[in-house]
């Protein structure tokens, strides 16, 4: 087994509005050495660091809008949304809770922060990640995963105290909660002050690690600050991560799909014509009604 | 991650707060890199210039036969760019890696035209730069022509006094277009009259 080296580290930008609730820094596929080719199947990350929205009783979001394609993936570190999809999918989470919208033939749906935690606000942190799907299951029956954090299994590490949660994929031989079309790794892990936890993904897997709480070391020297963004290079297998304070690190590995891709706003296919359908149908109703 | 070289490079060029370089350095990407990384390879897109914050870049070119040329070395506080890609749209003709490891802000044409639009010098400011770097090129074009090794040699170490102790000979003589050999044999001249 090789070591697999950063390729490099990102700082976040300036972070830009999704609708009125959503403060996010973009990091794929706007990212340098990030678009969606290079990074697939994560094909879109948007991360709100933690902002602090005030009391308000009209709960901010994004209204309703179309998906074809993909999966649209909310990991809720802080705060509560509410989500509601042309497919009957919705629900509500908190803080842990991943809410996983298989959009595949279309939907169309809608995010907002809870009625009751808007009357409240607070801090707000999440990340919205979008997973490609391969070409044969673009077109399959949209579907819903809401997966609280209860139901996340976890793997202690060494130090008794940190832990890895596994959203999706595998971590030593515990399986995720979500299901996924093609392997896809995604784990939270939470370590305390100099817990470390190790990873071995294939080479060719495309992985990321986003710090969304403390900093990290990678592999012993990489040092990492809060909300900055690890390419790993496509070569070697292994890595570490170590705290140097509490810390909470998103880590991402996914198999690239190697299909080509025809992007256009909320549709991702595999060709230019496929993309011209999606408007169509969507011109046309057929991803169903969902009111504002 | 701090750039402090990034914003003393404007506030002490420019009629211009520290603070408002600071909000237009939040809207450019950061770049933490390991020696030996291509950030951009011949033959690729980047509508971006690269500022070094810290550490050491180069561009460079492959011939046919697989020989390096270089074009530049870019230390801390130098920007590097490859123009074809930049401005015309072309395939980069020169790959730009890290010597060293590396800090790198991006810059994109959004920078510019906020900038622009901040500090009126700043256009001017720019003008300056660019004929700065076209006189550089001239002088470059004048020694690559007609100096002999020695005065290549004398004036690189000018131009580059720190980079001289933190890139191999070998890539020196790349710079300088004459053999290993040549610029050893230079080297040891340069001595021997200054022992002298």
């Amino acid at each position: 087994m090789e070591t697999k080296i950063v390729e490099l580290i990102a700082s976040p930008r300036e972070p830009h509005f999704v609708g009125d609730g959503f403060r996010v820094h973009n990091f794929i596929p706007s990212g340098y050495r990030m678009d969606m080719r290079r990074m697939n199947p994560f094909i879109m990350l948007d991360y709100n660091s933690k902002f602090v929205f005030p009391a308000t009783n009209t709960p901010k979001g994004v209204g309703v809008h179309p998906h074809r394609g993909f999966e649209t993936v909310t990991i809720a570190y802080k705060g509560r949304v509410q989500h509601h999809d042309s497919s009957g999918g919705g629900g509500i989470i908190g803080e842990g809770d991943v809410q996983w919208m298989t959009a595949a033939s279309g939907v169309l749906h809608k995010e907002y922060h809870e009625r009751e935690w808007s009357k409240t606000g607070g801090e707000f942190q999440m990340v919205q990640l979008w997973v490609n799907l391969p070409k044969k299951d673009k077109m399959s029956t949209p579907k819903y995963q809401a997966i609280k954090y209860d139901e996340i299994p976890r793997v202690k590490l060494e130090d008794g105290e940190s832990h890895v949660e596994v959203i999706a994929g595998e971590y030593e031989g515990v399986k995720g909660a979500a299901f996924t079309f093609t392997p896809v790794h995604m784990l939270n892990a939470r370590l305390k002050n100099k817990g470390k936890a190790s990873f071995n993904f294939p080479a060719h897997y495309n992985t990321v690690i986003l710090v969304v709480e403390g900093s990290v070391f990678v592999n012993g020297t990489e040092v990492v600050p809060t909300d900055h963004m690890v390419l790993m290079a496509n070569e070697g297998e292994v890595f570490e991560v170590e705290a140097s304070e509490d810390s909470l690190v998103l880590i991402l590995s996914g198999e690239p799909i190697d299909e080509p891709i025809a992007s256009h706003g909320p549709f991702v296919m595999n060709t230019q014509e496929e993309l011209v359908e999606a408007f169509n149908d969507f011109n046309h109703g057929k991803f169903g009604t969902l009111a504002d | 991650m701090e750039c402090p070289n990034f914003i003393r490079f404007f506030t002490s060029n420019l009629d211009v707060q520290e603070s408002d370089v600071s909000d237009l350095l939040n809207q450019c990407e950061r770049l933490t890199i390991k020696k030996n990384y291509v950030l951009l390879n011949q033959g690729e897109f980047s509508k971006h210039t690269f500022f070094v914050e810290k550490g050491l870049l180069r561009q460079f070119a492959l011939n046919e036969n697989g020989k390096e040329h270089i074009l530049s070395f870019a230390p801390e506080n130098w920007l590097v760019t490859d123009r074809d890609s930049a401005y015309f749209n072309q395939p980069s003709i020169y790959s730009i890696q890290a010597l060293e490891d590396s800090l790198v802000v991006l810059i994109d044409q959004s920078f510019i035209d906020k900038l622009t639009q901040l500090v009126p010098g700043f256009t001017a400011y720019n003008n300056r730069l660019l004929h700065n770097h076209i006189r550089h090129l001239q002088d470059r074009i004048g020694l690559l022509l007609s100096a002999t090794a020695e005065e290549r040699y004398l004036n690189f170490v000018q131009m580059y006094p720190d980079v001289l102790m933190r890139v191999p000979q070998t890539m020196v003589a790349s710079y300088l277009g004459i053999t290993p050999e040549s610029l050893s044999r230079v080297r040891k001249e340069i001595a021997h009259k200054k022992s002298e």
